[in-house]
C-alpha cells in the first residue's frame, strides 16, 4: 500500500507561535533603520547576546536567516551564488547560504526579490565568536566582510577549559573566566563606539538576570517532558528553540516559555502525547537536524517513537546547578556561566572511565527522561559538531552497554544531500531494532 | 497441499527473490526487478508458486521485504531489508556477527546478535561500492557481469583506482586501459577499491568475525577475495547470497504465525490478492 503522506504537524500550539520570533527577529533588522537603531550581524550561541540587547543593536542573525532558506526549500540560489565565488560546498552551508545573500544584496543594492521572509537588514557591524563549538565562525564574518567593506567586523573568543580526564578544569577555569570577561568587555568598548551609545551597566544587570530566569523556566519547562506520554518532542523543540536562541534577556522569549510550560502542563493533567502510541522514546542526541525535512519527526512520530530530550539547541542549565560564584561584574556573570555550562558534565565524565562529556550529557538524558535509544544527525558540511558523532556513538556503546543509535546522514540546508525514501528507509529499520530491542528486554 | 506455508518476497532495486517455506524452504525464485516492479513482484511469486507446486492460497502469511516492499499489495507485512537479512544469515549461518549486503544499487553493513540487528550502516548516496560499479566497469571493458571475478582472479598486479567516484572511476579505467593496463589487473584494482569502501562504511560498527557476506556482490569470487584481504579475515558466503533477505522475511513470517498460534489470538492478515499493485494498492 502506497505510504500516506502527511503534513507537518506540531504537538503544540507555542511552536506555531515560534515562527512569528523569525519573522519579527528579520524585520526588525530591515526596520531599524527607520527606528533609527544599528544592525549587527552575530552567530548562536555567542554569549554576546545581552550586550548586544542592553546596546539596543538589533541582532540579525545569519543561522536563522539560513535555517529559514532552508525550511523553506529556497537555499539553493544563495548556495550557488556562494559557489560561484568558489566557496566550497563542503563549507558550514549556513555560512554558505548567508555569504550568498550577501554577495546578491550587494550586488543588486537592495534585498533580492523573493528572498525568504523579507531577508536580513544589511549590517552596520558584524559580531563574531570564535570559540570551541564552531570554526567557520572564524572566517564567516571575515569572508562575509570581504562583501561588505565599509563593516567594522569584530571577532571575539569565549573559550572554556578543554576535557582531559586527567586534568581538574577548575584548576583552569578563573583564567578562561577572566580571558572571556576582558573579550566581552572590548565587545563594549566596540559597540559603544559604533553605536555612539555608552553602555547602561544597571540595564545590561537586568538583563543578565533575566536571562539567568529564562534558563531556569527553559529547563523547569523542558523537564515536563519526562512525562509518559512525553507532551512534546524534538520536533516541536527545533521551533521552540527559537525564543531561547534568538530572544534571549527579553521579556518576550520569557513569556514564551511560560506559556508553553502551561500549555505542556495541560497535556500532562490529560495524557495528550506527541504519538498516538508511544513506544519507543529517544534521545537527539548530537546533530542539527535538515532544516527542510522536519517531517522526519513525524515520520517518527507515526511508528510511535518519540523524543522526549534533546541535546541540540538546549543550551542552557537551571542556574542554580551551575554554582556560580557571586559577581557584582554582569559580564564575569556572562563568563561564569558560560564556562560552567560548557564544563558542567565534566566531573561525571572523570568518574566514568572511558567516557567523555559529551556521552555523560546523553546518558544524563537517557536516563531522566526514560529513554531508550539514540538518533544523531550527521550534516556534512557541519564538520565542527558532525566530526565527532561516531565516536560519540562507539564511546556510549562502550561505556554505558548496548543501545540502539541511529545516525542519519544530510545537511542542514542544502538538499541535495537529502533523499527521502532512503532516510525513511532507515528509521524503518531503526524501528525495528529498537522493537526487537524492547522485546529484548521484557 | 497440506501444511502451513509462509513466503518471504524480497525486491530489491536489480532482483525481486522469493522464497517459500514449509517446515524447510521448499522453492525459491529469483528474477529481474526492472523498472516495472510494482506489476511484475506478483509473477515472480507466481513462478514460486509453481515450483512448490502451492496455490496462492496456501500461504499462512507473507512478508515483503527490499526497497520495493511497500508495493507489494499481497503481502500481509512490511519488514526492511536490514532485518530479514539478519534473519536470514542467522538461520544459515548462526555464527554471523557481522553481515555485508553489496546489493545493485547499495551496500549495508549489519552487526548482529542472535539473529537480532544490533546496528548498522549503509551507503545509499554513492554507487562507488554497489554492484552498480561492477556494472559500469564490466561494461567499460565489455567483459560480461557473471566473468568479471574470475576474470580478476587472474591479475598479476591489480591496478590503482584512486577515483572513489564510480562516473569518475570509469574513465579512469578506460584510460589506464588506452594505457595499456590489463583487463585482469584493472578489475582486479576495481575489485580493491570496491571492497575498500565497504570496508570504511562497515568498519564504524566494529567489524567482528564471522562475517558474512550477501548479495550480488558476493557472487563475485574475485570481489570476495579483495574483501578478505581488505579485511584480513576469510568470510562466509552462504550457497545462495542473493536469497538471504527473503529466506529472513518467511521466517518472520512463520514466526509472527507461531506466536499468534501460541497466544491464540487470530493472524493478524491484509485482505490480499496475488496480482500486480494498482493506484489503490
Amino acid at each position: 500500500m502506497a505510504e500516506i503522506k502527511k503534513p507537518r504537524a506540531l504537538a503544540t500550539q507555542a511552536a506555531g507561535k515560534a515562527g512569528k520570533f523569525g519573522r519579527a527577529n528579520l524585520a526588525a533588522t530591515l526596520k531599524a533603520k527607520e527606528e533609527g537603531k544599528k544592525v549587527a550581524y552575530t552567530y548562536i550561541s555567542n554569549g554576546q547576546d545581552e550586550i548586544i540587547r542592553a546596546m539596543d543593536i538589533v541582532p540579525a542573525w545569519g543561522e536563522n536567516f539560513a535555517g529559514i532558506c532552508g525550511a523553506k526549500r529556497d537555499a539553493e540560489k544563495f548556495l550557488q551564488k556562494a559557489e560561484a565565488d568558489n566557496f566550497s560546498r563542503s563549507i558550514c552551508t549556513y555560512a554558505t547560504c548567508t555569504i550568498g545573500f550577501d554577495m546578491w544584496r550587494e550586488e543588486l543594492g537592495r534585498i533580492p526579490e523573493g528572498t525568504p521572509w523579507g531577508g536580513m537588514g544589511r549590517p552596520d557591524m558584524i559580531i563574531g565568536s570564535a570559540q570551541q563549538l564552531c570554526d567557520p565562525r572564524i572566517k564567516w564574518p571575515q569572508a562575509t566582510q570581504h562583501y561588505l567593506q565599509d563593516v567594522p567586523v569584530w571577532v571575539g573568543s569565549m573559550y572554556y577549559p578543554p576535557w582531559d580526564p586527567h586534568v581538574d578544569h577548575r584548576e583552569q577555569e578563573q583564567l578562561y573566566v577572566k580571558f572571556a570577561t576582558e573579550e566581552l568587555r572590548d565587545l563594549v568598548r566596540f559597540c559603544e563606539k559604533h553605536t555612539g551609545r555608552k553602555m547602561d551597566w544597571d540595564r545590561l544587570s537586568a538583563i543578565v538576570d533575566f536571562t539567568d530566569r529564562t534558563w531556569d523556566l527553559f529547563i523547569d519547562t523542558y523537564e515536563l517532558r519526562k512525562a509518559h506520554p512525553t507532551p512534546m518532542d524534538t520536533g516541536d523543540a527545533m521551533n521552540t528553540m527559537v525564543p531561547l536562541t534568538f530572544n534571549l534577556g527579553t521579556e518576550e522569549a520569557y513569556n514564551f516559555y511560560k506559556e508553553l510550560y502551561e500549555e505542556l502542563k495541560g497535556k500532562i493533567a490529560e495524557k495528550k502525547g506527541v504519538a498516538g502510541d508511544e513506544k519507543y522514546r529517544l534521545v537527539w542526541g548530537a546533530g542539527l537536524p535538515s532544516w527542510f525535512a522536519l517531517g522526519d519527526f513525524q515520520y517518527f512520530n507515526d511508528k510511535g517513537a518519540v523524543f522526549p530530550a534533546e541535546v541540540t539547541y538546549r543550551n542552557a542549565e537551571k542556574v542554580e546547578r551551575l554554582d556560580l560564584p557571586k559577581t557584582n561584574d554582569p559580564l564575569e556573570h556572562i563568563a561564569w556561566r558560560w564556562v560552567r555550562f560548557w564544563t558542567h558534565w565534566y566531573d561525571r565524565a572523570r568518574h566514568r572511565p572511558g567516557s567523555i562529556p559529551k556521552v555523560e550529557r546523553i546518558i544524563e538524558y537517557l536516563e531522566d527522561y526514560d529513554c531508550m535509544g539514540v538518533v544523531f544527525h550527521s550534516a556534512f558540511s557541519c564538520r565542527s559538531w558532525h566530526a565527532g558523532i561516531v565516536q560519540q556513538a562507539e564511546i556510549l556503546k562502550k561505556v554505558y552497554g548496548d543501545v540502539p543509535m541511529l545516525i542519519m546522514e544530510g545537511d542542514i540546508v542544502d538538499i541535495s544531500s537529502y533523499n527521502e525514501a532512503d532516510t525513511h528507509h532507515r528509521i524503518d529499520a531503526f524501528v525495528e531494532a529498537l522493537e526487537a530491542s524492547r522485546k529484548r528486554r521484557q | 497441499m497440506m501444511g502451513t506455508y509462509f513466503a518471504g518476497v524480497d525486491i530489491g532495486s536489480t532482483m525481486t527473490k522469493v522464497v517459500i517455506l514449509g517446515e524447510e524452504p521448499i522453492a525459491s525464485f529469483i528474477g529481474p526487478t526492472g523498472p516495472e516492479h510494482r506489476k511484475l513482484a506478483h509473477k515472480v511469486m507466481e513462478e514460486a508458486l509453481g515450483s512448490a507446486r502451492l496455490a496462492f492460497d496456501d500461504l499462512d502469511y507473507v512478508v515483503a521485504t527490499g526497497y520495493g516492499r511497500i508495493n507489494v499489495p499481497f503481502a500481509d507485512k512490511q519488514v526492511t531489508e536490514i532485518t530479514c537479512h539478519a534473519k536470514g544469515v542467522h538461520s544459515l549461518l548462526p555464527s554471523a556477527k557481522t553481515i555485508i549486503d553489496i546489493g545493485g544499487q547499495d551496500s549495508k553493513g549489519i552487526k548482529i546478535g542472535n539473529g537480532k540487528v544490533l546496528s548498522f550502516v549503509m551507503n545509499d548516496k554513492c554507487a562507488a561500492g554497489t554492484g552498480r560499479f561492477l556494472e559500469v566497469i564490466a561494461d567499460a571493458l565489455g567483459v560480461p557481469l557473471s566473468d568479471l571475478g574470475t576474470v580478476g582472479l587472474a591479475a598479476t598486479a591489480p591496478a590503482v583506482i584512486s577515483n572513489t567516484c564510480t562516473v569518475f572511476a570509469e574513465a579512469e579505467v578506460i584510460s589506464q586501459l588506452a594505457g595499456g593496463e590489463s583487463v585482469p589487473n584493472l578489475i582486479a584494482g576495481v575489485h580493491m577499491a570496491i571492497a575498500s569502501r565497504v570496508y570504511a562504511m562497515t568498519a564504524k560498527l566494529k567489524i567482528e568475525a564471522d562475517v558474512v557476506v550477501t548479495g550480488g556482490g558476493a557472487k563475485n569470487i574475485g570481489l570476495v577475495k579483495a574483501l578478505e584481504d581488505r579485511l584480513r579475515m576469510p568470510v562466509l558466503v552462504p550457497a545462495e547470497p542473493l536469497l538471504t533477505g527473503a529466506l529472513g522475511a518467511a521466517l518472520i513470517g512463520r514466526g509472527l504465525y507461531a506466536d499468534a498460534v501460541i497466544s491464540g489470538e487470530p493472524v493478524r492478515r491484509r485482505a490480499k490478492r496475488l496480482g500486480e499493485a494498482t493506484f489503490f494498492s
